[in-house]
């Protein structure tokens, strides 16, 4: 894509009205890092590239941090924090076939992957370990064993996009498997990454792998090349 | 009244503290400052605000303890940051900015045997450029973004003269000292001024900083690159802050 249109704005730099989606059958949406203004100025408010969608009559800033600022419903990883994060709740009756008298044992401190269900500023947010609709858990739950790494959340927004390989540029998971390393993985929203496995090795070698992509910028041939050097080093 | 600057270009690095959430390191004019942005995060109950984000801003100097003075610059940084920072969307919540300063220049003129923390007004800017630069590093959602500086007025043959990016002598002999901040819709955002001046000498001040801090971005057709000698009055701040943020988001989103 071109430069014109992902134009980079400031906060509070003007959007030109051309860039703004102009549908009329949808309402108009705006993403993280936006801002309204009424009457009818649309702001931005971080440093990003403005990205438009005229399909989906949606607008929002693509940028990156490592904090967890928007307050959209999201899938998490939460443990005792660092950096600290705000409490969260998560009730008893949301977990799959939790009833009042069969109830989840989480000890303090335990691992949960759970879906944000209530985000608002002026209360605490509200997560879950069930969908609500099909009273599955779907994944969610409690996590027992393996490691969390930290990653940025631009890199976990990138490792949970459905054609992570072609649009996000990350191929290091798969070429991991590859390899013949063996493990789960649950990447939350807030930038946790927890791997688990049979072998505290490929654990470990699976989240350096995730954090060197992360940190050191990586394309998908200098992935290729981490692989398979990590790889010699298991052996 | 002449107008001179003696500083040189600034320099500024994004994202220097790897475990804070965002952070900066900005030198110009022989200043060298780096700041780290942790928010939002939990406040301590007597800082909890119901309605809004409380602004915590802590100047360390680069030698010795923080002292009076350090504590009168948090306070002018604290009220206008938090003027450009959108403290509603995180009601009972805290944003820290941690502004240490690594380098300020020598006075030649006096010779100091004990190296003691001596801040003044001459900082400011700095303080207010790394600290916007690292908001913008962490992501905090902000109104606008900000630039400052900052003008001395000194006395030379009989005449004034106005000294932007003042140096430690600068500020010495001056009369008056001066610190504007405006933010990116040319707004006023900061006036603190300490010494004798008249409001004809506090207009000029203020034409001299919206020019330093307002100057509209050159754009790339060439055709509005005003090249006259009009424009030599101290670095193009908003200017630098784009093309600091450019080459910040172009490294982030290499992958898109």
């Amino acid at each position: 894509m071109t430069t014109t249109e992902r134009p980079l704005v400031l906060p509070g730099d003007p959007i030109s009205p051309d860039l703004i989606p102009s549908s009329t059958s949808k309402p108009l949406r705006l993403g993280p890092g936006l801002r309204h203004v009424p009457p009818s100025d649309i702001v931005p408010v971080v440093a990003g590239q403005l990205i438009t969608n005229h399909q989906k009559n949606s607008m929002w800033v693509e940028y990156n941090n490592n904090r967890l600022k928007s307050s959209a419903p999201a899938q998490t990883s939460t443990s005792p924090p660092y950096p600290p994060t705000p409490p969260m709740t998560l009730p008893h009756l949301s977990f799959e076939s939790a009833t009042k008298k069969t109830r989840p044992q989480l000890a303090p401190g335990a691992l949960v992957y759970a879906r944000v269900v209530l985000a608002n500023k002026h209360m605490d947010p509200e997560i879950e370990c069930v969908s609500q609709s099909t009273g599955k858990s779907d994944g969610l739950g409690e996590l027992k064993g393996g490691m969390v790494f930290d990653v940025s959340l631009q890199f976990a927004r990138r490792l949970l996009m459905a054609k992570s390989k072609e649009e996000g540029k990350v191929e290091v998971l798969e070429l991991l498997g590859g390899e013949g390393l063996v493990f789960e993985i649950a990447v939350g929203r807030n930038g946790k990454v927890w791997v688990g496995g049979e072998d505290v090795k490929t654990i470990v070698v699976v989240g350096r792998a995730l954090r060197e992509t992360d940190e050191g910028g990586l394309g998908v041939e200098a992935q290729r090349k981490l692989v398979r050097r990590l790889a010699k080093g298991m052996k | 009244m002449t107008v001179s600057t003696t500083s040189t270009a600034p320099a500024a690095a994004l994202g220097v503290l790897p475990r804070a959430d965002g952070s900066a390191k900005y030198s110009h004019a022989g200043y060298t400052v780096t700041a780290s942005v942790n928010g939002p995060i939990e406040a301590q109950r007597r800082d909890e605000h119901p309605y809004e984000a409380h602004v915590d801003v802590i100047v360390r100097p680069a030698a010795g303890v923080g002292g009076t003075r350090e504590r009168h610059l948090e306070s002018i940084l604290q009220s206008s940051l938090s003027q450009i920072i959108l403290v509603k969307n995180f009601p009972r919540s805290l944003i820290q900015i941690v502004l240490q300063v690594e380098d300020s220049p020598e006075n030649d003129y006096v010779n100091t045997k004990l190296v003691q923390a001596s801040l003044n007004f001459s900082i400011m800017p700095a303080l207010f450029q790394t600290a916007v630069l690292a908001l913008l590093s962490a992501g905090v959602p902000i109104r606008a973004t900000a630039t400052a500086t900052a003008i001395a007025i000194v006395p030379q043959d009989g005449t004034k003269r106005s000294v932007v990016d003042p140096s430690p002598r600068d500020v010495e002999i001056a009369q008056s000292v001066h610190v504007l901040a405006f933010t990116s819709h040319d707004e006023l955002l900061l006036a603190e001024s300490e010494g004798d001046f008249t409001v004809k000498e506090w207009d000029d001040v203020y034409e001299t900083a919206k020019d330093v801090c307002c100057r509209p971005v050159p754009t790339k057709e060439g055709m509005e690159m005003v090249l006259d000698d009009q424009h030599t009055n101290g670095p193009d701040l908003r200017h630098f802050l784009r093309s600091t943020m450019e080459n910040k988001v172009a490294s982030d989103l290499h992958w898109k």
